[in-house]
């Protein structure tokens, strides 16, 4: 899973002074990274765009002409706003060292001022995409599939079927009025399978079994950070159904991710308290 | 040999040029006229006076500029307070690039790296109380030197000075901002009309005037070998006057307010080599190459600045050594001009004391030290004899392979001079890197806790004043006149009049740097580098 690291080194602002632009280009490709070089005088809204649109790893911000505190904040907003804060900053150029406290308050990962070597340079990136991806890997893998939801008119019709004829153990059974659903619970070799009957017309439920009928209505998988995981999902523009995640059975917290993103299956994450 | 091996296998200076381990006369005595003559006379290698600093000392000229016309001209006063004998401005990048201080452009650029004039307004501000005819102005001012020009003018003309008498240098030097430093507004045939059109204006009207400084400086510190900086400068100024001589101009009319600008770098030989090879060449193209006759077209004029890319910042007192060695190499070469880099600059704007060390380097060089008391002390040296000789055989070659593109604008259209130059740093930085190069407090004689000295800082608040002048200035002067001057120029820059009366009339109406390149950005296009 090494991918070719991507930078874009970039020079924001009207200073024309690229020779250390240049270099450190010349010396991350050396080191086997793909380079993007932006060109003088490129604005922070040009920048954030390049970035995007070559789906880099890091932007390379060299500047020389002072205006550093206005034009380095300026392109970490932009890339909140077009939700791609996971690209690696760094800057580099005449940069005060008094300066560069408020520039990593604004995310600027590192600064490299005059005397930096580019085998530093390129370490600092290598290092930090590393971190980022390995971070990435572990919370988009869930630990396991918690429960499978099974959608059913009656439960007095259908529990008696998992516990007696398939002989699973019977966990209990519990009303989840947020989603209008009485819903029961098995045990089946650390995967628990979760009966759900509608309680009212206006349940999900009541709607899936009008549309659908009976039948398997959703997997869950247990995570670690729910909260993380879902602005993760949304950076990546994966279509949840909510917003935010909420609370579930058994004190857990829940969000689905729409069929739509998850070839139709209707996806439950679910964080255990 | 064997007991004491030497510290490397091989010697060479920063352009590869072997050093061997000891010179001989023999290859130096034969051919003195031919090769060195008698300075003040050709090939003028050594030296463009006769008595050189026996008669008077370099200019000392501190570039400055900073923030506001007030703060600048606060500095001017005190550096002319100090014995500092010329002026020389530094414009912040928005005017350098021709945008007004209100533009989008100029967020957080105005006022950084030089002073911001946005009008005739701020000129005046500039160099109030300062006679322009007593003082030699140098501007650093490139794709718009027409209209700087022009203000600098019109000032002078309120101080009731004629432009006859004025004395001082554009830096207008187009070609070197494609390859080096940036700050292009217009593709280059447009730049270049310009230019000539400069050429032309002040060969009548400012005959005291540098019409241009052809600069290696950027170019060196671009990253280039000193064969590079004299080869590629000289290209650019190769090309420049055959445009003036295509507009019509005869060589000896303009040849003589030409002058040039050179970096002076560490390797104190070779820089001083660098220098005398150069007034050699260009001797020699202006006489073989385009036959003027008069002596003052074939002298190579020039102003030099210490290197502002070796200044470390670790250390930065070190950067005072580094400067005054670099200095010595300049006054050792017999530059006219000569600014010298203050310690601090790798970390910011100069602050006033250390600007003020920076001018002091060149007064003790010049008072203190007895270089001066004889032209080209080094002249005859067998080293650097050879070495002249070897830099000389090398920028040749260059100029060679330039003719060959077509001359210098289409080498810099095909990339090839930036490529050079690109090569040329990649190879030094891996030097410092690897070691091979030794950088002191930087990859050796490193120390812990390196303190760093208090720096200089623009107050951010610049921007919004200029902004708010700006607004002012447009509800208070005459716009239907602006308007009037700004369309008789649009008319005139479609047709291949001289372009300067307009700009001046556009500039003396108080209009803007903004608007005034505006109309020409309509006409001429704006160029845009791949």
């Amino acid at each position: 899973m090494n991918k070719t690291i991507r930078v874009l080194i970039a020079k924001p602002g009207l200073d024309g002074h690229d020779r250390g632009a240049l270099v450190i280009a010349q010396g991350l490709r050396d080191e086997g990274m793909e380079v993007i070089y932006s060109g003088l005088r490129q604005t922070p809204e040009q920048i954030v765009a390049t970035a995007i649109q070559e789906d880099v790893d890091c932007i390379g911000l060299s500047i020389l002409s002072g205006a550093h505190n206005e034009l380095l904040p300026e392109v970490m907003r932009l890339l909140k706003e077009n939700q791609a804060e996971e690209i690696l900053v760094i800057g580099g150029g005449v940069i005060p060292d008094d300066d560069i406290p408020f520039l990593k308050e604004h995310g600027i990962a590192e600064i490299f001022t005059p005397g930096a070597s580019m085998k530093e340079i390129a370490d600092f990136i290598r290092d930090n995409i590393e971190k980022k991806n390995s971070k990435q890997t572990r919370s988009t893998s869930v630990k396991k599939i918690d429960h499978i939801g099974i959608a059913v008119k009656s439960l007095d019709e259908a529990v008696p079927f998992y516990k007696e004829i398939l002989g699973l153990t019977f966990l209990g059974m519990e009303e989840v009025l947020d989603e209008g659903v009485k819903v029961a619970f098995f045990e089946a070799g650390g995967v628990r399978i979760e009966l759900l009957e509608p309680l009212h017309q206006e349940s999900p439920i009541y709607k899936h079994i009008e549309k659908r009928g009976e039948g398997i209505h959703h997997l869950a998988f247990e995570v670690e950070d729910i909260v993380d995981q879902f602005s993760k999902l949304q950076e990546r523009q994966i279509s949840l159904l909510q917003n935010q995640p909420r609370r579930g059975a058994h004190d857990t917290k829940v969000g689905f991710i729409h069929p739509k993103s998850s070839h139709k299956v209707l996806i439950e994450l679910c964080e255990k308290n | 040999m064997s007991k004491i091996p030497e510290r490397k296998e091989q010697f060479e200076t920063s352009s590869k040029i072997p050093i061997e381990r000891l010179y001989l006369p023999e290859q130096q005595t034969e051919h003195y006229i031919e090769k060195l003559g008698f300075p003040g006379e050709y090939p003028y290698t050594r030296g463009i006076q006769p008595t050189m600093y026996r008669g008077r000392f370099w200019t000392m000229r501190q570039y400055a500029g900073f923030s506001s016309a007030e703060e600048s001209n606060r500095r001017y006063k005190y550096l002319l307070q100090q014995g500092q004998t010329g002026l020389s401005v530094a414009f912040d990048l928005p005017t350098q690039i021709g945008y007004d201080s209100d533009d989008p452009h100029a967020k957080g650029e105005v006022g950084k790296v030089g002073v911001a004039i946005d009008s005739l307004k701020d000129m005046e501000i500039l160099f109030q109380d300062i006679p322009l005819d007593k003082v030699s102005t140098s501007m650093t001012i490139n794709a718009p030197a027409a209209i700087l020009l022009a203000m600098y003018i019109a000032v002078a003309e309120k101080q009731g000075v004629s432009s006859k008498a004025l004395s001082g240098t554009i830096q207008n030097d187009i070609l070197k901002e494609y390859i080096a430093r940036g700050t292009y507004i217009f593709p280059p045939k447009p730049s270049m009309r310009l230019i000539t059109d400069i050429f032309q204006y002040c060969s009548t009207e400012l005959p005291k005037w540098n019409t241009i400084s052809i600069s290696g400086y950027h170019i060196r510190e671009a990253g280039s070998t000193a064969v590079q900086e004299v080869a590629f400068t000289l290209a650019n100024a190769i090309a420049y006057v055959e445009s003036a001589i295509q507009a019509g101009l005869h060589v000896d009319d303009f040849a003589p307010r030409l002058a040039f600008f050179f970096n002076a770098h560490n390797q104190f030989f070779e820089e001083i080599a660098k220098f005398r090879a150069a007034r050699r060449i260009w001797a020699k193209i202006m006489k073989e190459r385009f036959h003027a006759q008069n002596p003052k077209s074939m002298q190579l004029r020039f102003h030099t600045q210490t290197a502002g890319s070796t200044l470390t910042a670790q250390q930065p007192d070190n950067n005072i050594v580094r400067v005054a060695l670099q200095a010595l190499s300049a006054v050792l070469g017999g530059t006219q001009s000569l600014h010298t880099n203050s310690r601090d600059e790798a970390l910011a704007l100069p602050t006033e004391a250390s600007a003020r060390i920076a001018l002091r380097t060149q007064q003790i060089i010049a008072n203190e030290t007895g270089v001066t008391d004889t032209v080209d002390p080094l002249g005859g040296s067998y080293y650097v004899e050879a070495l002249t000789d070897s830099i000389e055989k090398e920028v040749w070659s260059y100029l060679q392979k330039i003719d060959e593109f077509g001359g210098a604008v289409a080498a810099i259209e095909q990339g090839y001079i930036q490529r050079e130059i690109h090569k040329a740093a990649y190879d030094y930085q891996r030097d410092i890197e690897s070691g091979k190069q030794i950088i002191v407090g930087l990859n050796a004689y490193q120390i812990e806790n390196d303190e760093k000295p208090e720096i200089y800082r623009v107050d951010p608040i610049v921007g919004e004043i200029q902004a708010q002048k700006l607004k002012e200035l447009r509800k208070t002067r005459d716009n239907d006149a602006v308007n009037q001057r700004l369309s008789e120029l649009s008319q005139a820059a479609k047709t291949n009049e001289n372009l300067m009366p307009y700009i001046l009339n556009a500039v003396k109406a108080y209009a803007t740097l903004g608007e005034i390149t505006n109309v020409l950005r309509e006409v001429f296009g704006e160029y845009r580098l791949n």
